[in-house]
């Protein structure tokens, strides 16, 4: 038996507290203890995951729910990774193309710079991700790593 | 070291159709590398001769990206059903 709840006990005895008060506070010392008891969750280990999810499934508290579409896609990081890579093959020109483009949207990202390291960060800081969206289309769209 | 995919499994669904099929892709690899063997003299030789003009050195870095991406597939999924037409398309790269 913990101390708390000989304290109760011993309050109770000598006429303090009522019954009722008793019971209430014992309940709320084995509420408390059970919570102590249970492990914490650990978080997601970051950069531990092994594919970017993008889920799209119907939002059943939507009336349009019945026209929205299914998608389910599975992407292996290693792919996108193999992919960010690919900009180092993209010519000088087409760069500089790019750049003006995302300057003119009002990005301000330089392509050139993109260096091997900045990838591996980049998809390590993909495992904290988590996009979610309830369109007005009936649908409910996900996007995660796991 | 990283496997390229063995199997695409392809699925398509729709009111007229019903498709599925496993496809063998061990069994492309085999020849792809053969043919890589009896090419890479050539390969190798268009590489060296534009390699000062800035087209070897394209060349060769499409090559091995090529292989990452290839081999980078394992585990791909798509799935999509499209509402009310009663479609679906699934691709799973194993």
């Amino acid at each position: 038996m913990s101390d708390s709840k000989k304290k109760i006990l011993e309050m109770l005895a000598k006429g303090k507290i009522s019954a009722d008060d008793a019971y209430r506070l014992l309940s709320a010392v084995d509420e408390s203890e059970r919570d102590d008891e249970t492990p914490p969750v650990e978080p997601a280990a970051k950069g531990k995951g092994k594919y970017l999810r993008v889920n799209v499934i119907p939002d059943p508290d939507s009336p349009n729910s019945e026209h929205a579409d299914r998608v389910n896609v599975r992407v292996p990081l290693s792919l996108v990774r193999a992919g960010i890579k690919l900009t180092s093959l993209i010519p000088t020109d087409a760069r500089d193309k790019i750049n003006d483009s995302l300057k003119e949207k009002g990005i301000n990202f330089d392509v050139n710079n993109v260096k091997n390291e900045d990838i591996e960060e980049l998809i390590g800081a993909l495992g904290d991700l988590e996009v979610d969206v309830v369109s007005g289309h009936g649908e409910k769209i996900k996007v995660f790593v796991e | 070291m990283k496997w390229p995919p063995m199997w695409i499994r392809l699925k398509i669904n729709n009111e007229r159709t019903r498709f599925g099929i496993w496809l063998p892709l061990f069994l492309l690899w085999p020849v792809v590398l053969v043919l890589l063997l009896a090419l890479s003299p050539l390969i190798l030789i268009a590489i060296l001769a534009f390699w000062p003009s800035g087209w070897g050195r394209l060349a060769w870095a499409v090559l091995r990206s090529l292989g990452s991406i290839i081999c980078a597939l394992r585990g791909l999924r798509v799935d999509v059903a499209s509402a009310g037409r009663n479609e679906t398309v699934y691709i799973s790269v194993v």
